[in-house]
């Protein structure tokens, strides 16, 4: 009983038009919205990093990569089966494009930007992986497409590198084409790393570009004259008549990477070598310089 | 002997190994290839053999590591299923909260090195059968459990090892001393103190006569510590030093050699660390023992039809659970047990098995899906059977999905043009009346269009009417062909009761023309060969497959299954591809026999595409078209994400 006459009697003053009744009511009814505020704020995520997705045919050393940018030294690695994301900070040598002002003198504290990197398993079975983060990412800044030189040189090797790469490239060239509003999305270049080239038998950055131009143009050409696919009519997107899943210029018998720059695609090869003699890291100098370009 | 042992994770980065002998990295590959994606293996076997490796794996799905140990298939190492049960709780328990995390592009896993040695050390029972441990060279003591027999290489190399530093040792001995509890506990009351003795020799053995006092302040403390392990032990004290160091006792000086290593890390470590980063070997063994415990006791209990486990708790106990369990349905973050999966999985199989997948082809599905989601939490405000589709949907883009692409018109396009020019041969094959010769048809026509010069065989000269049927086939498609101004057919037949792979072989040297005159122009790019239809079960007229795969050495061997069958489509896929072996005896394309499916009449069943998955499911073979409809256009092929879409709807 007592209980319940007490808590009649502190109702009856919440309700009644005392002063201090008033000022209660009031000093909550400011602060909570506040408290609220800062609540949510601290709970959400901090600003996304600047993606950077790695992204090519299995072996051509995508995770080995992703260890040495994240640690400074690569570790030993096997096929992937699942993705990985690490966050990695530039190196000192590389400059970001936010430091394309800066003087080269210029001492005062210089803080080098992170940036997360995802690896993505190159299996063909797993590549549905690396198309769901391409399409979903929001903060993707670009896409790291990396092949092994020296299977390139290889008939099988350059097909399998040609494919994924005409896949990926048409899939970021629908994106663009096939946007709902006027406003352009936001670009996603693509580095065309060109990895071990400490390897004998490799070939260098421009040779892997040539080939694989050529190759390109090649399954470009069967692609447009295969089968239908059995998704037509489920939704526009998966069928769509012979322009849209054409890469590049429309009907031009080259293929050259220069014509992904009209669907806001910038396609650049360059060469290096995740690991080096005795697992040491090797060059990857281009690579960061690259990134940085694009942070 | 043991050839690596590795620790990795499933994005490939390996964390932590050790290799005893160089192994090409291939080897692990192909396990994670084979077994983890492609899942060419029945998940029942346990162990994988590639080259004259056997490889055993243990997964911890929740933290996403996998641990294999590789072993060359002429030894018998029962002991490594053992190791891996040990390693893995150990490893978790030690690193499965920094693993969790997600960082695990650099894992300190240097610590782990020592543990990973005692844990051989304790489990390595050799190699079972007959070969004589080539190790037990050393003099035995009687005393001494042979288990810590088998490590007596180490030996040699720990006395070879500079004897540390008192400060160094120091700490580190009491791990030692404990270390003798745990195999000791068994033996007698008297070896165990002999083996006391032995131990004690080398650790003291340093600087005992170079610095006195520090070997003073060392002897207290083992005194001390001696205590715990068994009183009485101190008087002898004395004695122990005077037994000669020769007789030592591998496994004290293997602990000894071990435990510097750690302190040594630990102390190059960042100060907080070095209270985790030492650890008690007794612990270690109680630890071992009581894992392997656990699994054996697991084992045996799943092996019995699992008494209901939620027997306990009464009925008010059973009605707050089902209600929270309703919340964390409703809400997520339930973590899935066997037997809260149980319920959902079974209506996802019937789902499945309605869609027309067969009932192995289900199972199999649900089990990976069960392996997949067992022990995990829910995301927020995902409901259990949301995150069962959602995994379901995964596996069955999985299976499906094909290994490499499968661009049939690059194929023939590379084959027949450049030096080494030929034509390039299709077959098809399947049981009666699924449709081969409409679907070789089809085919026949989506090449013309792509301006190649078709040649079809029949090599149906069994059934009555088949060679005719195709002649209409080809006299229509000649027709349509004229009129697009594209490619060009004719038909290869020399009527019928001859053999069917003689016939297929004539009509490729006929296609090349390369016979006679010594090389002329090829005459016709393609080759398709029509075969008569077969039941699957019929060993002597499959047996002829055989035969006709050698002799006419398709580029391509397709079969055609109706999407009807059901599932009998497991049985007919698999006999079919077990049949094409080259004349060494191994299958076809990379041991699967044949390169794809052909999967006709699907315009007929809706949305019941279960054969797909099942087809796929028995070989690991590729569906490579689908036949959707009764004119010669209607050939598409697979869309991986429509049929899965279909499958789930």
């Amino acid at each position: 009983m007592a209980s319940s006459s007490t808590a009649k009697d502190w109702l009856t003053w919440a309700f009644s038009p005392a002063i201090s009744a008033i000022f209660a009511t009031l000093l909550i009814s400011l602060t909570l919205p506040l408290l609220i505020h800062f609540y949510l704020y601290r709970k959400a995520v901090a600003k996304e990093l600047p993606t950077f997705l790695l992204i090519g045919p299995s072996g051509a050393g995508k995770t080995t990569l992703l260890t040495l940018f994240a640690n400074g030294s690569p570790s030993p690695t096997h096929t992937s089966q699942e993705p990985q994301s690490a966050v990695c900070q530039l190196p000192s040598s590389a400059r970001s494009s936010e430091d394309r002002y800066r003087s080269e003198n210029d001492t005062s504290a210089q803080a080098q930007p992170k940036l997360a990197l995802l690896d993505t398993p190159g299996h063909g079975k797993l590549r549905h992986h690396a198309t769901s983060s391409l399409t979903t990412g929001s903060s993707l800044k670009g896409l790291i497409f990396v092949v092994d030189s020296a299977a390139v040189s290889s008939a099988a090797g350059l097909t399998e590198a040609a494919e994924y790469l005409h896949d990926v490239l048409l899939l970021l060239q629908k994106r663009h084409t096939q946007s709902k509003t006027s406003k352009d999305p936001q670009a996603i270049p693509v580095l065309v790393a060109a990895n071990k080239q400490d390897v004998f038998t490799s070939l260098p950055a421009g040779l892997v570009r040539t080939k694989l131009e050529e190759e390109i143009a090649k399954v470009r050409r069967t692609r447009s004259k295969g089968l239908l696919d059995s998704g037509i009519g489920m939704d526009e997107g998966a069928g769509g008549d012979e322009e849209t899943n054409w890469l590049g210029e429309y009907g031009t018998t080259d293929f050259k990477f220069s014509q992904m720059g009209e669907h806001g695609v910038e396609v650049s090869v360059r060469g290096g070598n995740a690991k080096g003699d005795g697992g040491e890291s090797g060059k990857v100098n281009q690579w960061w310089e690259w990134v940085g370009g694009n942070i | 002997m043991l050839d690596a042992f590795e620790i990795l994770t499933t994005s490939g980065i390996v964390l932590w190994r050790k290799h005893y002998a160089p192994i090409a990295p291939s080897i692990v590959d192909g396990l994670i290839r084979d077994v983890f994606i492609e899942e060419k293996q029945s998940p029942s076997n346990e162990q994988y053999r590639k080259e004259r490796y056997t490889l055993k794996w243990s997964l911890a799905k929740d933290v996403g590591l996998v641990f294999v140990a590789v072993y060359q298939s002429l030894l018998h190492l029962s002991w490594v299923d053992n190791l891996l049960t040990a390693v893995k709780a150990l490893f978790v328990k030690e690193y499965g909260s920094e693993v969790k995390t997600g960082r695990t592009t650099k894992l300190h896993t240097s610590r782990w090195d020592a543990t990973f040695d005692a844990l051989v050390t304790k489990l390595d029972t050799g190699n079972e059968p007959p070969p004589p441990p080539v190790f037990a060279s050393q003099p035995k003591r009687p005393a001494i459990p042979r288990k810590e027999q088998v490590v007596m290489d180490d030996t040699t190399s720990a006395d070879a090892t500079p004897i540390p530093t008192p400060d160094t040792s120091r700490p580190a001995t009491p791990h030692l001393l404990t270390a003798k509890g745990g195999p000791g506990g068994k033996t007698s009351r008297r070896a165990r103190k002999a083996q006391n003795f032995a131990t004690s020799a080398p650790a003291s053995s340093g600087d005992e006569s170079a610095a006195g006092k520090a070997s003073k302040v060392k002897s207290t403390a083992k005194a001390k510590r001696r205590w715990d392990v068994d009183g009485g032990a101190i008087d002898d004290y004395g004695d122990d030093a005077t037994l000669d160091y020769s007789a030592s006792t591998s496994d004290a000086v293997n602990g000894d050699d071990h435990d510097n290593d750690i302190a040594d890390v630990s102390a190059s470590q960042m100060g907080s660390r070095t209270g985790k980063g030492q650890f008690v070997l007794k612990d270690l063994d109680d630890e071992v023992d009581a894992i392997l415990a656990s699994s054996r006791s697991q084992k045996s209990q799943s092996s019995d039809p699992d008494p209901s486990s939620t027997g306990g708790g009464g009925l008010l106990g059973t009605a707050t659970s089902r209600l929270t369990g309703l919340f964390r349905n409703a809400l997520g973050g339930a973590t899935l047990t066997k037997s809260s999966l149980q319920q959902p999985l079974a209506a996802m199989r019937n789902h499945l098995l309605e869609k027309n997948v067969a009932r192995e082809a289900a199972d199999r599905l649900c089990a990976s899906v069960e392996t997949d989601l067992l022990n995990q939490k829910t995301a927020s405000f995902t409901s259990i059977d949301k995150t069962i589709r959602e995994s379901m949907e995964k596996a069955l883009t999985r299976i499906l999905t094909p290994t490499s692409s499968l661009d049939l018109l690059r194929d023939v396009t590379t084959t027949t043009t450049g030096p080494s020019a030929r034509p390039y041969v299709i077959s098809i094959v399947g049981v009666n009346g699924v449709g081969k010769s409409t679907n070789l048809s089809k085919i026949a026509y989506f090449l013309l269009q792509n301006h190649f010069r078709v040649l079809i065989v029949a090599g149906d000269t069994f059934r009555s009417g088949a060679v005719e049927q195709l002649r209409v086939h080809v006299r229509n498609l000649s027709e349509l062909a004229r009129r697009e101004a594209v490619g060009r057919v004719e038909l290869f037949e020399k009527g019928y009761g001859k053999d069917a792979a003689s016939v297929a072989k004539e009509a490729v040297s006929y296609a090349s023309n390369n016979t006679g005159k010594g090389g002329g122009e090829m005459l016709y790019d393609v080759v398709l060969i029509d075969t008569a239809g077969r039941r699957h079960n019929d060993t002597r007229l499959m047996s002829s497959l055989t035969k006709f795969g050698q002799l006419a050495n398709p580029d391509k061997i397709f079969m055609v299954g109706e999407a009807l069958v059901g599932s009998d489509s497991v049985a007919q896929a698999r006999n079919f591809a077990k049949e094409f072996v080259d004349t060494k005896g191994n299958l076809r394309n990379n041991g699967v026999g044949m390169d794809g499916f052909i999967i006709s009449k699907c315009d007929t069943v809706g949305d019941m595409v279960g054969t797909l998955v099942s087809m796929v499911h028995a070989t690991g073979i590729p569906v490579v078209f689908l036949g959707v409809g009764q004119h010669y256009g209607d050939l598409r092929g697979l869309n991986v994400g429509w049929a899965v879409e279909r499958l789930m709807r």
